[in-house]
């Protein structure tokens, strides 16, 4: 399985996708669904690892390397959305989070 | 099937990740949550080692379980939900969870029957004059990176630092205590 055929990575990484996606759809804590978007982001991440050193190609790494960076950015500017939400309403629950306007 | 330290390290990893990942979903305490994403984030970190990529297994470690976790937790605990809250117990959806369970174990099944009866075909990869393990030999794995980085995708490189740039703001921006006017 793993020395000459990427299957095995590439099963990992398509259940942890999975696993994040459900993670978002079903827990209405938004920490939790912000959790789960890194799931995935990783769980994307690996394959990319994984094609490059299958592929022995270097794209991959370039790819992983800018997703790690819109991460980054993409958690800050969340995090600060959620505390920000949080300092209005003093609670966190997405399903009452239906207005666009403070 | 031959037996290699690859494959046990594969296995290990493999049921590492799968579970620390459903920890992260099936957890109450969002604290064990971040905890379990941080074990996830560190078991995908070796998988980058065993796939022969240590400059992105460390920047995984340090960004990642570093960094960005640290940044969660200290959200989560500034966020500490009350005891008494129960958001999370009452369901408006009943069903909701069972058929998360099974559209997921779906999703996850039909993709890896599909990786299952597939295989890369050897001529997907890259030629030998700029493969990646010709580059790991001739100059070492992070020179052969950071050359990649700034000759091919010079210009993905720079715009991503503007998009630091402009997340840096957002960040100022929504933390500032709104001016009541």
């Amino acid at each position: 399985m793993p020395p000459d055929q990427p299957t095995g990575y590439l099963i990992v990484s398509a259940v942890l996708f999975t696993i994040g996606v459900m993670g978002v759809l079903t827990r209405r804590n938004p920490l939790i669904q912000f959790m789960s978007i890194e799931l995935m982001l990783n769980a994307v991440n690996l394959s990319f690892i994984t094609f490059a050193h299958y592929l022995d190609s270097v794209d991959g790494w370039i790819f992983t390397f800018l997703v790690l960076t819109v991460a980054a950015a993409e958690v800050v500017v969340g995090l600060a959305i959620i505390v920000s939400i949080f300092r209005s309403r003093h609670n966190i629950d997405v399903d009452e989070l239906n207005s666009m306007k403070g | 099937m031959h037996i290699t330290g690859t494959t046990i390290a594969f296995l290990v990893l493999a049921v590492t990740a799968t579970f620390s990942g459903l920890g992260v979903i099936l957890f109450r305490n969002a604290v064990y949550s971040a905890l379990s994403l941080i074990l996830n984030l560190f078991s995908l970190a070796l998988f980058f080692l065993v796939l022969n990529s240590l400059f992105l297994a460390v920047v995984q470690v340090l960004i990642y379980t570093g960094a960005i976790m640290v940044l969660f937790l200290f959200v989560v605990t500034m966020l500490a939900p009350d005891p008494s809250d129960t958001t999370e117990q009452r369901d408006p959806i009943r069903w909701q969870k069972g058929a998360a369970a099974g559209l997921g174990v779906i999703l996850a099944g039909g993709v890896s029957y599909l990786l299952f009866i597939t295989t890369l075909s050897p001529a997907a990869k890259a030629s030998a004059e700029d493969s990646l393990s010709r580059m790991i030999d001739k100059v070492g794995s992070i020179q052969a990176f950071g050359l990649a980085l700034f000759h091919g995708f010079l210009f993905p490189f720079e715009v991503t630092s503007v998009l630091l740039v402009v997340g840096l703001i957002g960040a100022l921006v929504l933390g500032r205590r709104a001016s009541r006017d």
